[in-house]
């Protein structure tokens, strides 16, 4: 599981944020778009990339996209 | 109707009947000699549309438009206040019988399937049995379950004839959860409509086997709740009080919640799951299947499952809800009718499978292979 496919699954799940535009460290939850559907849209990319449909507190949890990364990667681990 | 064998649940060991085998595993059964020989859903004429309500949406235009074009939310038909389950459900039963040439007294079982039943009690089944004019040797029962009730009252039903109790039962799917939204919800408000059904099933000796799947995960029971009015919490004063919560969404206890994003992944995780097993189990290939007609929840969802199946989306019946709203309980039935009534018209056998997932949480799928269907195209109720 790479930080870089995950960053890029995660742009083009959301609308109106262009793929190569975010970091790792970026905030997500400040993005413009970041909502309820939003939340839908990131949950199904990574459920079909990764197998794994992260929760409601994962995302209140985790602040920046490294943090929601490594947080999936816990749980492809057990 | 007279019951004339006993039925150990617990085995599923039927003295008398006609059920084939059962998993250990419970609850997956399989029967045969039984068939669904008739399907009528009614919905309401009253049709609400997103785009009259953006207001709702704080005027933002766009998210609006993200609504419609991602969740796939647009028109819905919801009864006025003076309109009922009940009613959607009796005019579906009316208009069967009057079509068909089934006689109301030959009806041994009357099973409702509703959440938002006239009374909190008697049973609507049994409001029902004598609008109808049914039998006084005819059972009547409610099923307190929504988007998977369908499918239970299907199993119910095959279950009742197959303990050779019954040779017909008349199930009605109907719910108005338009009724238990606040307005000002746009968590819910724009999604749910309204709608009654009327599915004769009954003994035939001539039919393929059907599968069923049943399964609940009650820990998410608070998913999807209307928290006041039951005994746990009865209305009062203060329940009736609206409030806003941290996504702006305004409702009160009496009015329905939904976690969203919950409801979503128990969707994408238990309903792929279920339809696998059930396929395996009825050692079926899912291509196979002419129809996958799922619980009408949303096309985001419908189509995730679809994806996950890695199934052929011409299959996969999915404008009713755009149509017509998220009808609970009476969303499959609709989109059985509003999408399927020619092709099954103009087919002598059909497999479709059936899959209702949510409130409870509650899931349940089944594998019915029809022949003759009276599939009749959808009817707009009228006073």
């Amino acid at each position: 599981m790479k930080l870089d496919t995950f960053i890029k699954n995660f742009e083009e799940a959301v609308e109106d944020v262009e793929v190569g535009s975010l970091t790792a460290l970026t905030r997500f939850k400040d993005l413009k778009s970041w909502d309820s559907l939003a939340i839908l849209t990131v949950t199904d990319a990574i459920d079909m990339e990764y197998g794994v449909v992260p929760r409601k507190p994962d995302f209140e949890s985790a602040d920046t996209l490294l943090e929601l990364f490594e947080l999936v990667q816990t749980r492809l681990k057990k | 109707m007279m019951c004339n064998v006993f039925v150990n649940v617990e085995n599923w060991a039927f003295t008398e009947g006609f059920l084939l085998s059962s998993s250990r595993i419970m609850p997956k059964c399989r029967f045969s000699d039984v068939k669904i020989s008739g399907i009528v859903t009614c919905v309401p004429t009253l049709e609400r549309c997103i785009d009259n309500e953006l207001e709702l949406f704080g005027g933002k235009v766009k998210q609006l438009e993200r609504l419609k074009k991602t969740i796939g939310l647009h028109r819905r038909r919801v009864v006025d206040e003076q309109t009922t389950a009940a009613d959607l459900c009796e005019q579906a039963a009316r208009y069967f019988i009057e079509q068909s040439a089934v006689e109301p007294s030959k009806i041994d079982a009357i099973i409702c399937v509703t959440q938002t039943p006239d009374y909190s009690q008697p049973c609507n089944a049994a409001v029902l049995h004598g609008r109808l004019g049914l039998s006084l040797h005819c059972a009547a029962l409610d099923v307190n379950l929504g988007c998977s009730g369908y499918v239970y009252g299907i199993w119910m039903a095959h279950t009742m004839i197959a303990s050779g109790g019954c040779e017909r039962v008349l199930l009605l799917a109907g719910d108005t959860i338009s009724s238990l939204v606040n307005a000002r919800d746009r968590s819910v408000a724009p999604l749910f409509g309204d709608g009654g059904s009327a599915t004769l099933v009954e003994r035939s000796q001539s039919s393929a086997a059907t599968f069923f799947s049943l399964q609940t995960d009650g820990k998410g029971y608070d998913n999807l709740i209307v928290p006041a009015g039951g005994a746990r919490q009865p209305c009062t004063k203060d329940t009736a009080v609206a409030v806003k919560d941290e996504a702006g969404n305004i409702r009160s206890p009496e009015n329905l919640f939904m976690d969203g994003a919950e409801i979503f992944n128990f969707s994408i995780t238990e309903e792929p799951k279920s339809v696998i097993e059930l396929l395996e189990y009825a050692e079926i290939d899912a291509d196979a299947v002419d129809h996958f007609v799922f619980h009408q929840a949303n096309r985001y969802i419908l189509s995730n499952i679809a994806k996950r199946l890695k199934l052929d989306i011409a299959k996969v019946p999915m404008q009713t809800v755009e149509r017509y709203g998220n009808q609970s309980s009476a969303s499959i039935p609709t989109a059985i009718c509003g999408e399927l009534a020619t092709a099954l018209a103009d087919r002598s056998s059909t497999r479709l499978l059936l899959s209702g997932f949510g409130v409870g949480l509650s899931w349940a799928s089944a594998l019915v292979e029809v022949s003759d269907l009276a599939a009749f195209e959808l009817i707009d109720y009228t006073d």
